[in-house]
Parts: C-alpha cells; structure tokens; sequence
C-alpha cells in the first residue's frame, strides 16, 4: 500500500521467501481501529506459496489466521482497519488492482469458511450459490450450468441432489462440501481454506479433508490451510507457518517443524495435540495458557511472558526470524533443541543474509 | 417431526432426505379472522361501486339517523342526511387504504434505501440517517400534518406524502439495524469473495433477509398510519367532505350523538376491527420469524 513497500525482489534478506511463487505476501500489518484502541491483529507478517503447494497456518485464536486469509482475498472491511505491506499474485499488486480487475482475479483465488451453514445465505436456492460466482462474473448460462455440474461432481454431489433446495435442508459436511464446489465452480488456482474442517463432526472432518487433497491433486490448486488443529495441518500441508499474536514465530517444512520445533510456543503447541495414552500428561506452561493482551502487547518477543526459556534478551529486543539447525525459520532468541547450531548467533547478527 | 433427522453424511452417496420445509405457523382463530377480514375490507373498497344494490356514498337514501337495520345499505344504519353508513364505510376505506398504503410505499421505499446504505456503509451516511430519524421520530405527527395543511391548505397529496415522510426514519432504522447484524456473516464475505459488487450484496444477499422482519412491521405501523389520517379527516383536515371517510363520519355524527349513539357505530367498529387486525397479522407474521429462526 505505502510507496516504500519493499519490491518483490528485495526479498533475500529474508531466506524462506521464494521469487518464483504464485502468491507473495510480504511485510502484511493489519490493525483495527476502534475508537482510541489500534489493535495489531497482523503486524510484519511475509509469506509466499508456490503453485500447487499447501501452507498450513496455524496458531491459537486471536493469532491472525483469519485475518490473513481474508487479507489476502481484500476481504478485511475497509472502514475501522488499516492494512500495510504487500500482496501480489502472479505479479499483481493486490491493492492497486481496479474494481474490474480485482473481480476478475477472484476467479483465480478464492475462500471456502470456517461455519459452512452461515456462509450459505439461508433465503437462497443451492444450486443459485453455487452458481453465483460465475454469475458475477458473466459467465453465459449453459457455460455456468456445465461448470455448476462439474463442481458438484467434484465434492461428490449432483445437481438432482441438490436442485431446488435451500442451505438449511443439508447437513453441515454437506454444506461444506457446497462450500467447495461454490468455490471450484470459478475455477481457481488458489483457494484459502479457512478452518474448512473446524466445525464439523471428526468423522465428517475426514471425509471432508481427503475431498480437499483429491481435488488439490486433480487441479493442482495451491491452497492455504487455516486451521489451530496441528494434527489436521500436518496431514494437508508442504509448509507450515506457525503464528503468535500476530506475528509469524517459525516458518518451514511441515517435517522439519514437526520433528523439531525450534520455538517454543510450536513446541508447546505440538505437545498439546491429543494423544491416545492416557498415561500422558499434557505439560503445564508456565505463564498460564491465556495469550497477553494484544491491545498492549509485552515489550520484546510476544510469546516471552508465557515462555519456559524467555530472558532478559526477549524482554528487550523482539526477536527476527533466522534459519534454524533444523532448516526451518524462526523467531526466537533461545531456540529449540538446545544443541543445534544456529542459536549461538546473536539478534545482532541477523542481517546477514543466511 | 421424523423431518428433522440428521442427513447422514457418508462417503458412499446415499439418496438425501427428504426436503425439510419451513412450514407457517398455525392460523389462531383471531388471526383467521384478521386475515379474513382484511381481505373483505381490501376487496369491499376495491368493488364498492359494484356491490349489487349498494347506493352511492352521498346519496340520501332513506329517513335520517335510523338504527341498523338487515338491509344491504342499512345495516349500519343510515347518517344524519340520511346517507347508508354501510356504503360510506366501503368508500372511506377505499380513500384511506389507498392514502396509507401509498404513504407506506413512501416511507418504506425511501427508508429502506437510506437504512441500507447508512448498514452497509456507516460513517457520514449513518450519523446522517440516524440524525433524520431521530429527528422526525420527536416530531408529533399529527400537529407537524395539520400546520402542514394549514400552510398549503387541505389537500389528500400533501397529507400522504407528509404521513409518508415521517415514517422513513422508522423504516430505516429497522433496515439499518437488519443490515449491521448480516453484515459480519460469512454469506456477504463469500459473495464479496466471489466477485459480487456492494449492489449486489445489498439487493440479492442482505435484502431478503430484511423481508420477514419488515412484513412482521409493516401491518402494525400500518395500523398508527389509519390512526392518523383518521383523525386528521376527523378534525377536517383530511378527506373533505362530502367524500366519505371514516374519521368524517365520526366527525359529522359527534352533533347527534346524544339523541343518535350508533350513527358512530359502523366507523368506530371499522376503524377498531382494521387497527386489531393489522396489529394481529403483524404478530402473527413475527411468530413466523421466530419458529424459522428456530428450524435454522
């Protein structure tokens, strides 16, 4: 938005980011008014996602997620929120596209949502929602009516299924999956899938995730998986970026952060994952379990007031991300394992470009 | 209600459920009747010139102020230039549903829109909306009509558009309030998301779920605007005479009334069957949001 927003190319301070990605967000700052209260809900986040790779963000309530999503889409309302830094895709500036053009690449990128049932407008026919999107955007009739078949076909419904009924007269998994086909009836490459499966029944939640990975293969859709439940990110996802009240703490390979965290809010975010041993104890933090107040967020790291390994260093200088031993990055000054390599350096060192 | 079963869910398709359908709350035996009688009263005043053996509202048919009697023109009785009350009744209603429901048009038109944009885009246009309606809304309706109409002189145009006038805030605060609940919902970020531009949003996702509560309010706010044109014409200021009306009629009988007590029968009992009515509907037409609400 700003003229000084860094170019595309000036990324190579920053290891992770990729010149060749489809999608680019980079320095992304959301922050909502509201009255005196500025409320930082993204601040300083960069990311890119490469055609037909999954980036799995993940992070508690209030982290950001869904506001990055809807960022990303230009779906943060525009009065009462402020948004810096950069979205490009396929080399398009988000924000400097026309109204025209914007509609157009909505074709290209789209959202499916957290409640299936209120993203469904409960006075509209079914059939009339899926088919809206190519509606607007003038699609001629027996074009959209073939492209509405073949997305229903695609989350394994049919237009007999469905014809003449309204959003209430279907269950949520199955609202879910109209919620997809709502989205694939434009055709996308890219779709930001926000907490697709959060609201729905475990068994159903399987059904539904297998439907997104098949369909991500057949059409080699990138994809963007919101979502706080690691267990269901880590099945989805190439990438994962983990964030904390709205910064990003630690970024990579959804391996290589799963096998060794290397913050410790991943650390502790991993270790509440259920698991089926009832002889396992979830550890307590320390710090208690509630986030600081991000309307007066703590000097330093974010995360240092809830942090097991938090210092004097963290109260003082909020930590950058950096490469880790383990190949990921991350935004720590201490590091998990303790042994590796990388946690020797200091914050001073940072700008040298790893 | 087997209706109500769970759709299963199955990777395997298996044949949905059956449609689940809204269905409308049971009529009430008040609620039949006021929708019974609503329809006869739209349908006499439509065809009040074509009910076989009805007089003509001025003509003096018979002796004056007689009682009712079992007679088509008769039976509220006849007014003191020996007029049939019955058919002056039918051709008051006709001038005071055209004149309410026009000012409802009005008011419900223009309220819409301003409530509308004043949700959807807050700001400017919001404190300016809620500035009007707040403002109409400490006006006493019935003394800013007759200093109208004393003004510009009595005239039936003036008097629907003013009462029109002054019911927009009413209706825009509603439509306001509708818009702000809908508008963090995930239908209107899925259609902006979708390409739909703010007209579309307005018009095909946020206005019909405007409609059951605007159709819950329309009959009662309906029922304060007969009220008012009422007692408008009952001060002179309305329908003139000759021209039958309901608060005329009133008007003309109040000199008679010691000797005559029912020449005001038939107009009051129409004016008092017309308010409860509409005030039923409207509360029938509520209890429907609430039961769909419910099924959601």
């Amino acid at each position: 938005m700003s003229s000084d927003a860094p170019s595309v190319t000036s990324a190579g301070d920053l290891g992770y980011l990729r010149d060749d990605a489809a999608l680019k967000v980079r320095n992304l700052t959301v922050s909502f008014r509201r009255g005196q209260k500025i409320f930082n809900a993204v601040s300083d986040v960069s990311f890119d996602l490469a055609r037909g790779e999954t980036l799995g963000l993940v992070g508690e309530s209030g982290s950001g997620k869904t506001t990055i999503g809807r960022a990303i889409l230009q779906l943060v309302p525009a009065h009462g929120a402020d948004l810096g830094g950069a979205i490009t895709y396929e080399d398009d500036d988000l924000a400097t596209l026309s109204r025209a053009q914007m509609r157009l690449m909505r074709r290209r990128m789209q959202m499916i949502f957290q409640d299936p049932v209120s993203s469904f407008n409960p006075r509209r026919k079914v059939v009339d929602i899926v088919g809206e999107g190519l509606e607007i955007q003038g699609m001629p009739r027996d074009e959209r009516r073939r492209r509405v078949d073949q997305a229903l076909a695609d989350v394994g419904l049919s237009r007999a299924m469905v014809e003449g009924r309204r959003p209430y007269q279907f269950s949520g998994g199955q609202c879910q999956r109209l919620a997809i086909a709502r989205a694939l009836a434009l055709g996308p490459d890219m779709i930001v899938c926000d907490e697709p499966v959060a609201s729905l029944d475990v068994s159903v939640q399987a059904h539904v995730i297998n439907l997104l990975q098949d369909i991500r293969a057949a059409r080699n859709l990138a994809l963007i998986f919101i979502s706080h439940d690691l267990a269901v990110v880590r099945n989805v996802s190439d990438r994962v970026a983990v964030l904390y009240m709205g910064r990003m703490v630690e970024i990579g390979r959804a391996d290589d952060i799963y096998r060794a965290p290397a913050h410790p809010y991943t650390r502790r975010l991993l270790d509440a994952i259920p698991v089926p041993d009832p002889a396992r104890r979830i550890p307590a933090g320390e710090g208690g379990a509630e986030p600081h107040s991000q309307l007066a967020p703590p000097s330093g790291c974010r995360f240092r007031l809830r942090c097991p390994r938090a210092d004097a260093l963290c109260a003082e200088v909020e930590p950058q991300l950096r490469p880790m031993a383990q190949g990921q990055y991350a935004a720590c000054h201490h590091p998990l394992p303790e042994l590796g390599q990388g946690n020797s350096s200091r914050p001073a060192a940072l700008s040298t470009p790893a | 209600m087997s209706t109500l079963e769970a759709h299963p869910v199955s990777a395997g398709e298996k044949p949905l459920a059956a449609p689940r359908r809204l269905r409308w709350p049971r009529l009430t035996l008040a609620e039949a009747f006021s929708f019974l009688f609503l329809l006869l009263l739209i349908a006499g005043a439509i065809f009040a010139d074509r009910i076989p053996g009805l007089v003509r509202p001025n003509f003096p048919y018979g002796d004056f102020s007689r009682p009712p009697e079992w007679s088509i023109n008769g039976l509220f009785g006849t007014d003191g230039l020996g007029r049939s009350i019955f058919s002056r009744i039918l051709h008051g209603a006709r001038a005071t549903l055209t004149i309410v429901g026009i000012a409802t048009l009005i008011s419900l038109g223009f309220g819409l829109l301003l409530g509308m944009l004043a949700g959807y885009y807050r700001g400017i246009i919001e404190r300016f909306v809620d500035l009007f309606a707040n403002t109409v809304a400490a006006l006493p309706p019935i003394l800013v009509i007759l200093a109208l109409l004393t003004a510009t002189g009595p005239s039936v145009t003036t008097m629907t558009l003013a009462l029109g006038f002054l019911e927009i805030g009413t209706y825009a605060r509603i439509a306001k309030g509708g818009v702000i609940s809908q508008y963090d919902r995930d239908y209107i970020l899925a259609a902006r998301a979708l390409g739909a531009s703010d007209a579309r949003i307005l018009l095909r996702e946020i206005l019909p779920n405007l409609m059951p509560t605007l159709a819950a309010l329309v009959p009662p706010l309906m029922a304060g605007l007969i009220i008012t044109e009422g007692s408008l014409s009952f001060l002179g200021y309305g329908i003139a005479p000759p021209a039958p009306s309901w608060g005329g009629m009133i008007a003309d009988s109040t000199d008679l009334l010691s000797r005559f007590p029912l020449l005001i029968f038939g107009p009051i009992l129409t004016i008092v069957c017309t308010v409860f009515a509409l005030n039923t509907v409207g509360d029938y037409l509520s209890r429907r949001i609430d039961r769909r609400e419910k099924q959601l």
